[in-house]
C-alpha cells in the first residue's frame, strides 16, 4: 500500500513533515502567495520551538520579502502572541510557523489576517488560489522592504492580560501552580504570567529546545508527570499546554488529569459570573459546557470545528467568550484567539475567587465522560465512512453541519476527518463511562469494518 | 534575453524578475546536497535584496542538512578566507559583485575558500537540474548561527602578509571609494590598522550604490575629487563584494582597470622573481613588466577559478585580472582588493616613491574593448566564419578561450559574453591608431 501522504494544504495551513513533504521551496512559495494576498504590507512572523523552525522561518522570511511585504520578527513565541501584535501593530497579517500539537517531526504555517484571526475559509481559499496561480508578486531590489526583529512582545502580551484582569484577589496562601509547558512556546512567558499574577509556579518541561518531553496535545494521558509534580508539590492547581501555547489542560489539586474540555467549562463560569452573554463552543465540545451556560440563563451556539469558526461565530453572535473542547479558550476582551494564557488567568482568578479547592468547584459540575479517538486514514475514504454513518443512524437527532454528530441517548458521538493530519477523528460523549466506551466501540468498529482495519 | 544567467561561476539574475527565492532556495539545496553537510559560511554584499536572498539561502541550506553560518554583510574574500580558517564545508557569497545593483548573484565557494572549478561546477549544476535534493528530518535539521568577525581574522592575515611596521611609518594620506559596499566593514579598518589617515567616501553600508558599483575611470569621478580636496597620497575604488580595485594617482589620473594587475606585477616581481598568472584578456603590459624583470606569464581562460588553479599549479608569485582583481598568495589564492591595497602601501612605504611615479614605469599602450551586438543564432557561426579566415590567412590563433590573435605589434582577442547576445573584442597595441585598425580588421573578418 502507497504511504499516506504527510502533505496537508487546507484552508487551516499547510502543514507537512520535515525531510519530506514540507521543503523549502513549498514554503517559499506559500509566503510569496500570502505576501500577494495581503498586498505587500507589514506581516508579523513568530515560531514555536520545533528544530525545524529556524528553517521554515527563513524560507518564509524570503518569500514574504520577495513579494514586498515587511516582515516583523517576533521571535519564539505562543500562537496567540503573533495574532495579538498583529493587532497591536495594525499588520496586514501574520504568519504562524508551528504544528501546534503534532508530532515533532511536523511543521506548518497558519497565516492571521489584520484583524488577528486566522484567515476564514474564504480568505483562505483566495489564498489558495494564488498559490496555485504561481503567479506571485515580485517586487525589485530597490524597492524590498527589511526585516524588523520585535523585541518585547511576550512582556506586552503579560501585560495586556494583567491589564484586563488584574492580579489575583488575595487568598490566605499565594496559589500554587505546576506549569507543564511542554518544552514549548510557552515555557517562556507562562512562568512569567503566573508570577505576575502573584501565584507561586513550579515549571516542569520548560526548555523550549524542540525536543518533546511527552505528546504534544495536553490530553489526560500524556499529563502523568504533571498529575504527579502537582501532589508532590501540594500544588492548587496543574496547568499543561501545548507546543504553540493556544490550548491548555487543567489538572485538580488532586493530582488528576479533569478532561479538556473542562478548561473551557471553568474559563466560562468565571466569565459568565461577572458578565452576561452569549457563549460559543465547537460541535465537539462537552455537554457540560451546556450545563453551565444554561445556569446564567445565556445562549450557547455551536459552530463547525476550528478556531477561525469558532471565531466567526463569536463574532456574529457577540460572544463575550467561547472556544473549544480541546482546551482552546477564547475570551475576545483581550485577544481574539485560542489563547492558554488568557486561560491560565481566568482560571486563577475563578479558584482565588471561589475560595475553595479545584475538586470541590469541580463536583458542582456534572461529570461527563468523553472519548476521543483518531484512526490512521486516507482522505478519500473519509466521505464513504460519514455516508456508512449517516445511513446507520438515519433515525436518530444529526448535526451534519461538519462531519456528523448523531444525539443519542445519554450521549454523543462527532466523527470527522482532520484538517491537519490523515487521520479520522472521532469524538464521544457519555454520562457514565460505560455509555461512553460503548458508543466508541460501535463506531470505532464500523469504521475499522469500512476500513478494513483489523479490530483493536 | 532574460537577466538570468545560470553557469559553473554561480546563478546571476535580476530581482524581482528572474532571481526568485524558489530559484535561490533551489540552488542553496543544491549546494548542500553537492558539500553533503556541514557548516556552510554565508555572506552578503549591500544591495537591498540581500537579506532576501539570504534568508532563501539559509532556508535551502537548512534543509539540506548544513548548518548557515551568518557572517552578514561582509566581502568576498573575508568570507573566503574563513571557511578555510573556521573548518567550514563552504560558503556561499550573495552579491553580483561588478553588476549593477538590480542584480544579485550566488557564488559557491568550497572548503578551501576557492570557487568551485569548471567540472565542479557542472556537477552542482547536474545536481541542480535533477531536482533529487538532500532532505534532512527533524532530528537531523541544523539552525542558522552568527559567526565571530571574519573580518578581523582577514586583517591580521593581511597584517602578517605585507611589512606593517614600514607601512605604519609613513602614514600615508589615502582616498577610499566603497561604493557603499561590503567594503565599507573592511578597507578602512584594514586602512587605519595600517596606520594611514583615511578620507573615506560612500562608506555607509546601509545607502544605496552612488554609482555602477565597477572601478573604472568613469566611476571614479569623486574619488579623484577626493584625492584632490584631501591632497591624498593614493585613492583607491572597491566593487561591491572587495574583489576589484582601481586606483587614483596622487596627481588625480583615475587608471584603467587593465593597470592595477600592472602595478601589482611591477611592485612584486623585484621583490619575489616568478610566475604571474592571468587570463589572455588582460594586457599585454604584464608580459613586457615580466620580461623586465624576469618572470614569467601564464594565461588562462577567463574566470577567477582558473587563475586560482592555475596560480596553485605554478606556484605563482601573484594572480590576477585586468578587471581590477588581484590574488597575493601570501594572503589567498583568490581575488582580493585588500590585498592589492597592502602591497601597492608597502611600496610606496619602503621606497618613498608616489603612486605616479610608479605609473610612470608602466609600459603605455592602447587598449579598446567593443561589444559585437549580433544576431543571438548566429554568434557561433560567426566565430567559426572568424576563425576560418584566420586559418585560411595562415595566422596563428590561441583557442584558450574564444579566439586569440597576436601580432609582432599588438593582439585582439573575441569571445561570447557571458552575460548578453554579443561578441566581445579587445584589441591592444602600441598607439591608438593601430589599435584602431586591429579593430577594424577584426570587425570586418567575423562582419563578412
Amino acid at each position: 500500500m502507497r504511504a499516506i501522504p504527510t502533505l496537508k494544504i487546507s484552508i487551516s495551513g499547510v502543514r507537512g513533515v520535515i525531510g519530506d513533504s514540507l521543503s523549502p521551496i513549498l514554503l517559499t512559495r506559500f509566503a510569496q502567495a500570502f505576501g500577494t494576498f495581503v498586498g505587500s504590507g507589514s506581516i508579523v512572523i513568530g515560531r514555536d520551538p520545533r528544530t525545524s523552525g529556524e528553517m521554515v522561518k527563513q524560507a518564509v522570511i524570503a518569500g514574504l520579502l520577495s513579494s514586498g511585504c515587511k516582515v516583523i520578527d517576533v521571535g519564539m513565541c505562543p500562537v496567540p502572541t503573533v495574532q495579538l501584535i498583529v493587532r497591536q501593530r495594525g499588520a496586514q497579517g501574520g504568519l504562524a510557523i508551528t504544528a501546534s500539537h503534532n508530532p515533532a517531526e511536523w511543521n506548518a504555517l497558519k497565516f492571521i489576517g489584520p484583524d488577528g484571526l486566522f484567515l476564514s475559509s474564504g480568505s483562505a481559499r483566495e489564498m489558495l488560489d494564488i498559490y496555485h496561480q504561481g503567479e506571485y508578486t515580485k517586487v525589485a531590489g530597490a524597492e524590498m522592504r527589511t526585516v524588523e526583529i520585535a523585541t518585547g512582545a511576550i512582556d506586552l502580551h503579560i501585560r495586556t492580560i494583567l491589564d484586563a484582569v488584574g492580579t489575583l484577589p488575595s487568598t490566605p496562601k499565594p496559589l500554587r501552580v505546576v506549569l507543564d509547558a511542554c518544552n514549548g512556546a510557552g515555557s517562556i512567558v507562562g512562568p512569567k504570567l503566573i508570577t505576575a499574577l502573584g501565584a507561586e509556579v513550579i515549571s516542569i518541561n520548560d526548555q523550549p529546545n524542540g525536543q518533546f518531553p511527552r505528546p504534544a496535545e495536553p490530553l489526560p494521558e500524556n499529563l502523568g508527570d504533571l498529575c504527579a509534580a502537582v501532589k508532590k508539590h501540594g500544588a492548587d492547581v496543574g496547568f499543561a499546554q501545548d507546543m504553540d501555547a493556544d490550548r491548555l489542560a487543567v489538572v485538580s489539586n488532586e493530582g488528576e488529569a479533569i478532561g479538556e474540555d473542562y478548561t473551557l467549562v471553568l474559563a466560562v463560569s468565571y466569565v459568565l459570573g461577572k458578565e452576561r452573554g452569549p457563549v460559543v463552543a465547537n460541535l465537539s465540545t462537552s455537554n457540560a459546557l451546556d450545563f453551565v451556560v444554561n445556569r446564567f440563563g445565556c445562549p450557547l451556539y455551536r459552530s463547525k470545528i476550528g478556531e477561525a469558526n469558532v471565531t466567526d461565530l463569536m463574532k456574529r453572535e457577540a460572544a463575550v467568550i467561547g472556544g473549544e473542547g480541546n482546551g482552546g479558550v477564547i475570551y475576545p476582551r483581550i485577544n481574539f484567539a485560542r489563547d492558554s494564557l488568557v486561560g491560565m488567568a481566568l482560571i486563577l482568578h475563578f479558584i482565588a475567587e471561589q475560595g475553595r479547592s479545584l475538586s470541590q468547584i469541580l463536583s458542582s459540575f456534572p461529570r461527563l465522560y468523553i472519548i476521543k479517538e483518531k484512526l490512521l486514514c486516507p482522505s478519500n475514504k473519509i466521505a464513504g465512512i460519514l455516508k456508512l454513518l449517516r445511513k446507520t443512524y438515519g433515525d436518530s437527532e444529526m448535526d451534519l453541519t461538519d462531519g456528523i454528530k448523531v444525539l443519542l441517548p445519554e450521549g454523543w458521538f462527532h466523527v470527522r476527518g482532520s484538517n491537519t493530519e490523515p487521520f479520522i477523528r472521532v469524538s464521544v460523549e457519555g454520562e457514565s463511562r460505560e455509555r461512553a466506551r460503548q458508543i466508541s466501540d460501535s463506531i470505532l468498529g464500523l469504521i475499522r469494518t469500512h476500513l478494513a482495519l483489523p479490530a483493536s | 534575453m532574460k537577466p538570468l544567467k545560470i553557469g559553473i561561476t554561480g546563478i546571476r539574475g535580476v530581482v524581482g524578475e528572474t532571481f526568485t527565492p524558489e530559484l535561490i532556495v533551489g540552488f542553496a539545496q543544491a549546494f548542500g546536497t553537492y558539500l553533503n553537510g556541514g557548516p556552510i559560511l554565508v555572506c552578503r554584499d549591500t544591495r537591498p535584496s540581500g537579506p532576501m536572498v539570504h534568508a532563501a539561502v539559509c532556508a535551502g541550506l537548512l534543509a539540506a542538512g548544513c548548518e548557515a553560518v551568518d557572517l552578514g554583510i561582509c566581502p568576498t574574500p573575508s568570507m573566503q578566507l574563513a571557511v578555510s580558517h573556521l573548518g567550514a564545508e563552504g560558503g556561499i557569497a550573495i552579491t553580483a559583485g561588478h553588476n549593477p545593483a538590480p542584480w544579485n548573484a550566488l557564488k559557491f565557494v568550497r572548503n578551501d575558500g576557492l570557487y568551485l572549478n569548471s567540472s565542479q561546477g557542472e556537477e552542482l549544476l547536474d545536481i541542480y537540474h535533477q531536482g533529487e535534493f538532500d532532505k534532512v528530518t527533524w532530528d537531523k535539521i541544523k539552525s542558522t548561527l552568527e559567526s565571530e568577525d571574519a573580518i578581523e581574522h582577514h586583517i591580521d592575515v593581511l597584517s602578517r602578509a605585507f611589512d606593517l611596521d614600514v607601512i605604519r611609518s609613513r602614514h600615508l594620506r589615502v582616498a577610499v571609494d566603497c561604493c557603499n559596499g561590503a567594503c565599507t566593514r573592511l578597507i578602512p579598518r584594514w586602512l587605519a590598522a595600517a596606520g594611514c589617515e583615511v578620507l573615506a567616501v560612500n562608506d555607509d553600508p546601509s545607502l544605496p550604490f552612488p554609482h555602477s558599483p565597477e572601478p573604472k575611470p568613469e566611476t571614479m569621478a569623486q574619488l579623484r575629487a577626493v584625492v584632490k580636496a584631501g591632497r591624498a597620497d593614493i585613492g583607491f575604488s572597491l566593487d561591491a563584494d572587495g574583489e576589484r580595485l582601481g586606483i587614483v594617482t596622487d596627481h588625480e589620473e583615475p587608471l584603467s582597470e587593465e593597470l592595477t594587475l600592472a602595478l601589482a606585477a611591477e611592485i612584486r616581481l623585484p621583490v619575489r622573481r616568478g610566475t604571474i598568472v592571468t587570463n589572455i584578456s588582460t594586457t599585454s603590459a604584464i608580459d613586457r613588466i615580466a620580461a623586465r624583470h624576469g618572470g614569467a606569464v601564464v594565461r588562462t581562460p577567463v574566470g577567477q577559478a582558473y587563475i586560482s588553479e592555475f596560480m596553485i599549479e605554478h606556484e605563482a608569485v601573484l594572480g590576477g585580472e585586468g578587471s581590477g582583481g588581484i590574488a597575493v598568495p601570501e594572503v589567498h589564492y583568490t581575488h582580493d582588493a585588500a590585498a592589492g591595497i597592502g602591497l601597492i602601501l608597502e611600496r610606496l612605504a619602503k621606497t618613498g616613491e608616489t603612486i605616479s611615479q610608479l605609473r610612470a614605469c608602466l609600459p603605455t599602450l592602447t587598449m579598446i574593448k567593443h561589444n559585437l551586438k549580433v544576431d543571438p543564432n548566429r554568434i557561433y557561426s560567426l566565430l567559426h566564419n572568424f576563425r576560418t579566415r584566420i586559418d585560411r590567412e595562415q595566422l596563428e590563433a590561441d583557442l584558450t578561450d574564444g579566439i586569440k590573435v597576436t601580432f609582432p605589434d599588438g593582439w585582439i582577442h573575441a569571445r561570447v559574453s557571458n552575460t548578453e547576445s554579443m561578441i566581445r573584442l579587445i584589441v591592444e597595441a602600441e598607439d591608438p591608431a593601430r589599435a584602431q585598425n586591429l579593430l577594424d580588421w577584426t570587425r570586418d573578418r567575423i562582419r563578412n
